[in-house]
């Protein structure tokens, strides 16, 4: 699980080496701690609107050392610039401008967030091609940093604004050390639901949730972190791996629940499981998933079948029973992948399923929204896990080091954090969408 | 005529000082011929690592009351002595142990100091050769405790003047149900030598026994009677037992044994190899 | 005394086991100890008692190492129970789980305890071998010697044959016979043909087989060391292939020997354990109840004289507790009778059919009766699952709990019989 390299990287030999020979140099990324503060610096706001105002205000209120058009002499632990009121292309110069020296200042692992509203086809074409060029703006720059520092950028759909719960927890969440791997991406709030958690360190407090997939790798891992923030958590996978998931269950004192999410009565099984021992079903994050590669030329029905399966007619099969069953408030986050979006080599069949969780989610998000949920999903870039330790060492080596911004690959956590996030009250206004973990990964793009 | 002895006489030395008239060979006594004699003992103890260790190789609980064949054992060495007289007229070495009959009058305890007397009182003709039956009575005072007779055969030797009788005829074994098995080592007559101290090389080892003519060690008849009366004998009350050896149980060896109750309490008991259908040894206990 | 009424019930909330694995071969190199402790510890993760104190937890097992004399406490302090729960050691041979669940249902009945967590554990692939007795003697003379003289002496009484290990048999030690010669006599004395055990067999494997199927089992077992099934179980297993197999126990029986090992169960290793409550610790925990643990009654018969067959025991037992719940043999929904060998269940039909036994052994007026064989053993049992012999008892409670629970009404029978001519006997209510 390991990242050797990483680890020889960043030591005082193999640094030197790493720069002689003129490989990647990645650096340990800042994650999550409780405890540590939100950014490791001064945040610098940058833009002239209301919003812009609002927001330092918020970052004061959170405690926040905040600066104005100039860092001055100050560390920065992080730029936010306000674009929500730019009109047309021009107006995007002065805030890139003045990002520009600002950037210098910026911390290893300090953030840049923009805060945009989306471009649409109702709008006026240069307010589209301005809103839209944010994007290019932030994911270009997201390119450029370096440190472990990232850019990922929030947009609020028009009438949206600071006070939605979920423009406070995406920019949050965005600050602080849980979006590590998050790079480059942009995250959509479309309404103005959800609530902000009472304790920033224990925001699914109370929550009920289950985790499909939990005994190993990311399952594992999101089950811990759902636990870290507060949730009693029900661990499932299948019967073969019950070893594994007791371990989990009981290291986070929740339920161990054996059970083949392929199962006709999985969905029941499940809330029957949640509401009988806990009382409730809060959360579902559909992580359960296998991979079963072989380039489509050599392809067999039961490595197509048995992939689609579990990684998708399983998820669309127990919505169908969580959605009968009326479960209010209900929030789920399904596992997408990179390999949904940008296709792999070898993977048609993983692919096709991710895919079709990315089109899942989107399409299943109004009834869950309806009754007062979301649903969202998570797609993971290169993962150190058990699972991506089977793809060949020069493709593992190469979607790990050479292609994402943050020249590593993630950790099963990076992911659990974006799971843990959109899981949470704060992510209400949050629906139907996809967020990369990936580290800027040039898969997908 | 009753002889007293100081202390009780040491097998080995018994068996040492037969072995030189071993090699006598002896075809006819006269019934006669036997000595009138009974030799005395007083100061028997059963000592208390003794009774243990007979205890643990019988397979039975360590308690402090003597087993009957363990009492036999301590009378035995009297036995011996006036077996291995001079002018006792049968070869020690070679007699073959037929059958006892006991009765273990109450129980004894360990620490309770025993006195002996042994004789032998009869010879009689047998199909194969003639017997010599042993008196052998322990007492604690004055009072009578442990009473037994043992028949011994020693082959080939004729009984003057009196007619072999035949051999009876054997029927075939129909085995019983076997209730236990028994799986003797090749240590087994040397162990039970090492608790009792009787050290009949026909016991020991392979070597000893084909000295005396055998293919292979054999079991102590006492030991097979031991084994038997740890699973059926009652405690805490006076019993008679008794027991007749057929064939002898080679080592090592395997034992098929059936235990089964009669009326009045009596419990038959029986062993035999199950291979070759041969029976070993029968017996019985019943309450006094 | 009989007629107080038991002041509360005992239910059995849920059981977990490990798979069951022959002897020497997936679970070489695990302990008792690991073994009980992965059993607790999937129980718990089941049911999230993580932290939790318990009112007890009763275990043990057949053939144990010294070093486990604290054998059930130690494996508590390895699981993520709350190390101040209390626990104790059972023995009772291949009645040990039983009787541990019983223990506790009756404290808990009694109000003693609020919950608590019975089963037991066996492995024959990390049995202890011992010193032999000679060897033992020398060295507990020595740890005694005081002297140089004595600690020679101690030394010295020492013999090379003393310094061969002895294993455990599991011959009686007052018989001789391994118990498969034991039920060969029972078997032979009972009249049980080959081709009836042969089919008993059959029909275990195939229940055993069809219950995983269904996923029976997904919520009852938790996977060790990469086995998640019970590895003596043989699906496609049939009459005509057990019918091919010689005889193992009995040989001297000649043509009569029909005891195979096909017919009766290996050795295994394997663990189970079953959480029992009162209903207010189920309440209080939103815990499931599956059944309740309505009673239970131990037996034993002389064998070593012959009189009856070793594992006949619960033979006598059941209509002592049948009596004393005021029931037939034929109320139950579920028989579940320990397969030791295919011989010892029929057997025990037989005993309860035969007008002479009932009334001469047993002191009934009428036979108990024979019972619908439908009805037995209905999700497998000892000889396709396989028996590690502390540990059945927890899995047929479990098990038994689970179907009673899904049928939804009725009750089940269980009857373990155990080495040195014992028993235990239960009855389970559906909840």
């Amino acid at each position: 699980m390991a990242d050797q390299y990483l680890n020889f990287a960043t030591s005082g030999f193999g640094k030197t080496l790493t720069k002689q020979l003129g490989l990647p140099a990645p650096v340990t990324l800042r994650r999550y701690r409780e405890g540590a503060a939100l950014v490791p610096g001064a945040i610098l706001v940058v833009g002239t609107s209301a919003l812009a105002a609002e927001v330092g205000e918020l970052l004061l209120a959170w405690g926040q050392e905040v600066r104005t058009h100039d860092a001055g002499n100050a560390t920065l632990g992080a730029i936010v610039a306000v674009l929500d009121e730019v009109r047309a292309p021009g107006d995007l110069s002065a805030p890139a401008l003045t990002m520009a020296p600002a950037l210098r200042k910026l911390a290893p692992g300090g953030r840049v967030v923009t805060i945009s509203r989306p471009a649409s086809d109702d709008d006026a074409p240069a307010l589209a091609a301005a809103r839209q060029g944010v994007t290019g703006l932030l994911r270009s720059l997201a390119h450029e940093l370096r440190g472990g520092a990232t850019g990922n950028g929030i947009e609020l759909a028009d009438g949206i604004g600071l006070d939605a719960p979920s423009a406070q927890g995406a920019l949050r969440f965005l600050l602080s050390g849980r979006s590590a791997y998050v790079d480059g991406q942009f995250i959509r709030v479309d309404g103005a639901g959800g609530a902000l958690p009472a304790d920033a360190d224990r925001p699914l407090a109370g929550k009920v949730a289950v985790v499909t997939g939990a005994a190993r790798g990311i399952g594992a891992a999101i089950t811990r972190v759902l636990h870290r923030d507060g949730a009693t958590v029900v661990a499932v996978d299948v019967p073969a791996a019950g070893d594994a998931l007791a371990k989990v269950a009981n290291e986070v004192g929740g339920t161990a629940l054996q059970l083949d999410v392929t199962a006709r009565d999985a969905g029941t099984k499940i809330i029957e499981h949640a509401t009988g021992r806990h009382g409730a079903l809060d959360i579902v994050i559909h992580n359960a998933g296998i991979t079963r590669d072989k380039l489509l030329v050599n392809m067999d029905a039961a490595k197509w079948d048995s992939v689609m399966a579990v990684n998708l007619e399983s998820q669309l099969r127990m919505n169908e029973a969580f959605l009968a069953a009326g479960l209010p408030g209900l929030r789920l986050v399904s596992l997408a992948s990179t390999s949904g979006i940008a296709g792999n080599r070898g993977q048609t069949n993983y692919g096709a399923s991710k895919a079709g969780v990315i089109g899942m989610v989107g399409a299943s998000a109004r009834a869950f929204g309806a009754l007062g949920g979301g649903i969202n999903a998570v797609a993971p870039g290169f993962i150190e896990t058990e699972m991506t330790a089977k793809i060949p060492f020069g493709t593992r080596a190469a979607g790990r080091l050479i292609l994402p911004s943050l020249q590593q690959g993630g950790l099963p956590l990076d992911v659990a954090e974006a799971i843990s996030f959109l899981a949470s009250d704060a992510a209400g206004g949050i629906n139907g969408r996809t967020l990369r973990v990936c580290g800027q990964s040039l898969i997908g793009a | 005529m009753r002889e007293t002895l100081s202390a009780k006489p040491r097998l080995g030395a018994l068996y040492a000082s037969a072995a030189p008239r071993a090699l006598r060979r002896v075809r006819e006594v006269s019934p006669d011929r036997l000595p009138r004699r009974e030799a005395f003992v007083e100061g028997v103890r059963c000592r208390p690592e003794q009774l243990v260790a007979y205890q643990r190789l019988m397979g039975d609980t360590v308690r402090d009351e003597l087993p009957s064949v363990l009492m036999h054992g301590l009378g035995f060495p009297l036995a011996l002595w006036l077996l291995s007289r001079p002018d006792f007229p049968l070869p020690l070495l070679g007699l073959v142990h037929l059958r006892n009959e006991v009765r273990h009058l109450r129980p004894v305890r360990p620490d309770e100091v025993l006195s002996v007397s042994a004789s032998a009182e009869e010879l009689r003709a047998h199909h194969a050769g003639t017997t010599v039956t042993v008196r052998t009575r322990l007492f604690v005072g004055e009072e009578p405790v442990w009473e037994g007779l043992s028949l011994y055969l020693a082959k080939g030797v004729r009984l003057a003047g009196i007619e072999v009788p035949p051999a009876p005829r054997r029927e075939p074994l129909v085995p019983p149900a076997t209730t236990a098995r028994w799986r003797l080592d090749a240590s087994t007559g040397r162990r039970f030598a090492a608790v009792l101290g009787d050290y009949n090389p026909i016991h020991l080892s392979a070597l000893s026994a084909k000295a005396l003519g055998l293919k292979a060690p054999i079991a102590h008849g006492m030991y097979l009677a031991g084994r038997a009366l740890a699973q059926c004998a009652p405690h805490g009350r006076g019993y008679a037992w008794e027991i007749e050896f057929a064939t002898p149980v080679f080592l090592p060896g395997t034992v098929e044994v059936n235990r089964s109750s009669g009326p009045g309490g009596v419990v038959r008991f029986s062993g035999w190899n199950q291979r070759s259908l041969k029976p070993h040894f029968a017996g019985a206990v019943s309450r006094l | 005394m009989a007629s107080s009424p038991s002041p509360r019930r005992a239910v059995i909330i849920g059981g977990n086991r490990l798979p069951f694995a022959r002897a020497n071969g997936a679970y070489v190199g695990a302990s008792n100890q690991d073994m009980l402790t992965a059993a607790l510890d999937g129980l718990v993760a089941r049911f999230g008692l993580q932290g939790e104190r318990l009112g007890a937890v009763a275990a043990g097992a057949v053939l144990k190492h010294s070093r486990d004399f604290n054998l059930s406490r130690e494996s508590v302090l390895g699981t993520a129970l709350d190390p101040s729960t209390p626990a104790y050691d059972v023995q009772m041979a291949c009645a040990t789980g039983l009787e541990a669940i019983g223990s506790l249902a009756d404290k808990i009945k009694l109000g003693q305890i609020e919950s608590g967590i019975g089963g037991g554990v066996d492995t024959i692939s990390d049995a202890p071998i011992a010193l032999s007795d000679g060897a033992r003697a020398g060295m507990l003379a020595l740890g005694r010697a005081r002297s140089l003289k004595d600690r020679m002496a101690a030394v010295a009484s020492l013999r090379p044959r003393d310094l061969a290990p002895s294993a455990p048999g599991t011959n009686e030690p007052r018989t001789g016979l391994s118990m498969g010669e034991h039920q060969a006599l029972t078997t032979q004395r009972w009249g049980i043909t080959r081709e009836a055990q042969d089919e008993l067999a059959a029909a275990s494997h195939r229940n055993l087989a069809a219950a995983y199927d269904r996923g029976f089992f997904d919520d009852l077992l938790t996977p060790y060391r990469g086995l998640s099934k019970d590895n003596n179980l043989r699906a496609d297993s049939t009459v005509d292939k057990l019918a091919k197999l010689k005889p193992a126990f009995g040989k001297h029986l000649g043509d009569e020997a029909s005891m195979t090992a096909g017919n009766s169960t290996p050795l295994t290793d394997g663990a189970s354990a079953v959480l029992l409550g009162s209903e207010a610790f189920a309440a209080e925990h939103s815990l499931p109840v599956l059944a309740d643990f309505v009673d239970y009654e131990l037996g034993a018969v002389d064998f070593v004289s012959g009189e009856e067959g070793l594992l006949m025991a619960p033979a006598y037992a059941v209509p002592r507790l049948l009596a004393r719940n005021g029931l037939s043999l034929q109320d139950f929904d579920f028989y579940e009778i320990h397969e030791a060998f295919a011989g010892t269940v029929l057997s025990t039909l037989k005993a309860w059919e035969d007008p002479e036994f009932c009334s001469e052994r047993l002191g009934l007026d009428a036979p108990l009766g024979s019972i619908d064989r439908s009805k037995l053993n209905v999700a497998g049992s000892s000889l396709a699952a396989g028996h590690p012999f502390a540990a059945t008892g927890g899995r047929i409670v479990a098990t038994l709990a689970k179907l009673l629970h899904e049928k939804g009404s009725g009750r089940g029978l269980i009857s373990v019989c155990a080495a040195g001519g014992q028993g235990v006997v239960a009855i389970l209510e559906a909840r």
